[in-house]
């Protein structure tokens, strides 16, 4: 049984067609990397799934409840769905544990003292308890993504989406949060990853994506994606960036 | 100690002496800064300048006009302030402690500062006379510079002593608030100055003799310090109790409702009224409200929901043209609005026991205010106004900021809408009323304003005065916000929605907090113009802190005769202003330091 079904979604821009037509499906506890040069739309597809961007065209079903402009759907469907972006964005204003706890206790209506708990434990998950009561801006980048993937989870959702989450550190914290997610991806959380580590692709994913100019171009296992891409262009992105 | 003269000594070496052309700056600007101060000095002490004017004033500074008999309510107002203050102080002491060398490095800066007066302070001073000749006087005479300095020198050195011999003795930040205060009242008590006194006839008995300086009000003051003190103390005591921090924070939102109140009005209340309007009304539409919270989630209830806020709204909007209490008016109009609110809060067990106690809260509130407003005057003041001096001025400042910091920000709230005729309505508030200079809305509340109103309902000029700065710093206010507002990155309004957080949730916890820290600066300057703008009164005929040195005090004749006095008067003024708007903007300092702990 799939948990996002997407049917020929369409979106554009203004002028500008950002997908065009994109049909896919993810199984429940299943890992799927999706990569692309820059500009090719996969980052605009995730973010499509939580209706931080709205498609146009087709349709697509999260978890058997359909993203339309109901309200009450987004917000089912947002709770159902954790993100993790490029740039972290973590409340700056607030400490780490409160970061956590912040969507439990008000989404939620859990109370504090059960969100603080479940939010230490994640923490201890992550590998970061001991920063619980720093504030975001004190943190370095490796683990402010980390505080953000445990923010995500504290909602216990159904999905992670990770919208390049090692894009904006240095090389040296990349493995620290690759890490994290791959505990995640053991534990069967189902993933889509929006990501250029093809390291990462390799060890972990069930499925590997390549997204050009809008298109889905090639849809394999990791093995036959990287050792016998079936379409010229996978080939020649995986020779520029291998 | 030693160590520290050399360490200092250097410092103003390498600072001030480091090159030719720094030493000749050094020195040109001294001179220029001591000779400001001696003027300065000189000014303040010579004999043509009577000081008795402003200290035998302070009663028409404070209050103007206010009737004396009714002084126990200003009384009261400040001590209640006060006792707010002591609790919130003890509520949320703070575990922050200084050494005991802080105080006496500001005692030693205190004592330098008194030091540079009696060293710098011109013996011989002249001024023009009445008769046109120049006229030269001593002053200060070397004897008593003699008897001033040597003592201060005595002090001075003494805390310089005290402060660098790393006495490791520390106290708590809170507690020293009271020390500070205890200093202001123990001198009104010790020191005595020369005051005016009137005899039987209500002839000046000269000379005058001397008198403590705040002789007919250091009793009420040393109460207020003791249950200040008192309050601190329950405060303490309550500190880990349960809501009484947040009933403190209400309480504070409504104090300042209750002492306008208080001062204005001294109502005559019909208790026949009481018992057969305000009462029942009052049980009937609480029950409504309770009723309205406990059903919400019973289906029956549920599918005429929308019905019954139908017959709401027509009730509220039909009630204003029937001959209903205004209480029942007003109380409809709320049912209303709390019902349309009520789904929304009251999903968990907690957010009902909220509502209940809010809904019970305003229509108190409501109530004790309708007919405590509505009743007639009892406190009758000679001219126009009710409010004069400083009450005014502090009334427009902290009113004005109260009413128009909430509306600033629902304004840029509703500026940055999705909602297009909520954004049009904000735009166009605000820039109506910013484009309209704040005398022109003075002039509009003294003489315009009577005539949008509907028909019967008349405002005191004060109110009409209070409602148009409201709008008018709201809409700076607003303004300001946008820009916090604009400052916020794409990518937090995405966090919070990506996890889940409804719109509201998303304003209230994550942009508007992270957007006011971003303007504290800008809101602080805002509300210290609001402050000093608020002496603009004057021109539609209040009389304003600034007004009553300027021309009230300049006027008296008989018997005291202060007329010609107004250069000290001016300088008292100034001098006043400096110190509120200056504590404000280092307490704002204060504030922007501990909240930028969580800054990127």
């Amino acid at each position: 049984m799939s948990i996002i079904q997407a049917k020929d979604v369409k979106k554009w821009f203004g002028d500008f067609q950002a997908l065009k037509g994109i049909s896919m499906e993810v199984a429940e506890g299943e890992v799927l990397v999706i990569c692309g040069p820059s500009g090719s739309g996969k980052s605009t597809f995730i973010r499509c799934i939580n209706r931080l961007e709205q498609h146009q065209e087709g349709q697509i079903v999260v978890d058997g409840t359909e993203l339309t402009n109901d309200l009450k759907n987004i917000e089912t469907i947002r709770s159902e769905v954790g993100m993790v972006f490029q740039s972290f964005n973590l409340f700056p204003h607030i400490t780490v544990l409160q970061n956590v706890t912040l969507a439990p206790i008000w989404v939620r209506k859990k109370s504090r003292s059960e969100s603080e708990e479940k939010a230490m434990e994640l923490l201890e998950r992550m590998g970061i308890p001991e920063q619980a009561n720093k504030y975001p801006g004190q943190l370095s980048g490796g683990q402010q993504q980390r505080v953000a993937i445990a923010r995500a989870l504290a909602m216990e959702p159904k999905i992670m989406l990770f919208d390049e989450p090692t894009s904006a550190l240095d090389p040296e914290m990349i493995k620290e949060v690759l890490d994290a997610m791959k505990v995640l991806a053991e534990d069967g959380m189902t993933m889509i990853v929006v990501t250029h580590e093809m390291g990462f692709a390799k060890e972990v994913a069930d499925r590997v994506m390549l997204f050009d100019d809008g298109q889905m171009v090639e849809e394999n296992t990791p093995e036959l994606f990287f050792d016998k891409p079936k379409h010229e262009r996978t080939k020649l992105f995986l020779s520029q960036i291998l | 100690m030693v160590d520290t003269i050399k360490k200092n000594i250097k410092a103003v070496q390498e600072n001030l002496f480091s090159s030719v052309g720094s030493s000749i700056l050094t020195i040109v600007t001294s001179y220029l800064v001591l000779n400001f101060f001696r003027g300065m000095f000189g000014f303040v002490m010579t004999s043509d300048k009577d000081w008795l004017s402003v200290l035998n004033n302070m009663q028409l500074y404070m209050v103007q006009a206010y009737p004396e008999d009714d002084f126990i309510r200003v009384w009261l107002s400040v001590g209640l302030t006060f006792v707010f203050a002591g609790l919130s102080i003890g509520l949320w002491r703070s575990e922050d402690r200084s050494n005991v060398s802080v105080m006496f490095d500001r005692l030693f800066k205190a004592g330098l500062g008194l030091l540079f007066f009696t060293i710098v302070a011109p013996t011989y001073t002249s001024y023009m006379g009445n008769d046109g000749f120049v006229i030269t006087e001593e002053v200060f005479s070397s004897s008593s510079r003699l008897r001033i300095l040597i003592p201060t020198l005595v002090i001075t050195v003494g805390f310089f002593i005290l402060k660098n011999l790393k006495i490791n003795f520390s106290y708590n930040n809170s507690d020293a608030v009271f020390f500070y205060l205890f200093i202001p009242v123990a001198l009104i008590w010790v020191v005595k100055l020369p005051t005016i006194q009137l005899d039987q006839n209500r002839e000046r008995i000269i000379p005058d003799p001397l008198m403590p300086i705040a002789n007919s009000t250091k009793i009420p003051w040393t109460i207020i310090f003791v249950s200040f003190l008192v309050s601190y103390f329950i405060g303490m005591y309550l500190k880990d109790k349960k809501r009484v921090k947040n009933v403190m924070s209400i309480s504070w939102f409504l104090l300042p409702l209750l002492i306008f109140s208080w001062i204005f009005k001294k109502p005559q209340i019909d208790m026949g009224e009481v018992l057969t309007g305000d009462i029942p009304i009052f049980v009937i539409f609480f029950a409504l409200g309770l009723a309205t919270v406990l059903l919400i989630n019973n289906p029956i209830f549920k599918k005429y929901f929308s019905l019954y806020l139908g017959v709401l709204a027509v009730l509220t909007i039909g009630g204003l043209f029937i001959g209903i209490p205004m209480l029942g008016k007003v109380c409809l109009l709320l049912l209303s609005l709390f019902t349309v609110v009520v789904p929304a809060v009251s999903t968990s067990k907690e957010g009902k026991r909220s509502l209940i106690i809010i809904w019970f809260v305003a229509l108190v509130t409501l109530t004790f205010l309708l007919r405590g407003g509505a009743s007639e005057t009892g406190i009758v003041v000679p001219g126009s106004s009710i409010f004069g001096g400083f009450s005014l001025t502090w009334l427009l400042a902290i009113f004005g900021t109260y009413v128009s910091f909430p509306l600033g920000v629902l304004l840029a709230l509703g500026r940055n809408s999705k909602l297009p005729i909520v954004r049009i309505v904000c735009t166009g508030i605000i820039e109506l009323v910013r484009s309209v200079p704040y005398i022109t809305w003075l002039f509009f509340a003294s003489v315009t304003l009577a005539v949008f109103l509907p028909a019967g309902v008349e405002f005191n000029l004060i109110i009409r005065v209070l409602m148009v700065t409201a709008f008018f710093s709201g809409a700076y206010f607003a303004e300001n916000i946008r820009g916090g507002l604009q400052s916020i990155p794409k990518g937090q309004y995405e966090a919070a929605d990506a996890i889940g957080m409804s719109p509201f949730q998303k304003t209230g916890l994550i942009i508007l907090p992270q957007a006011l820290r971003a303007v504290i600066p800008t809101l602080v300057s805002s509300a210290i113009t609001a402050f000093k703008d608020s002496s603009l009164v004057t021109i539609i005929g209040l009389f304003d802190f600034l007004t009553i040195g300027k021309t009230v005090i300049d006027n008296q004749s008989i018997p005291v005769n202060f007329v010609g006095h107004q250069r000290e008067n001016l300088i008292f003024v100034a001098i006043v202003y400096w110190i509120f708007t200056f504590t404000l903007s280092r307490r704002s300092m204060k504030v922007e330091k501990r909240l930028g702990l969580g800054e990127r």
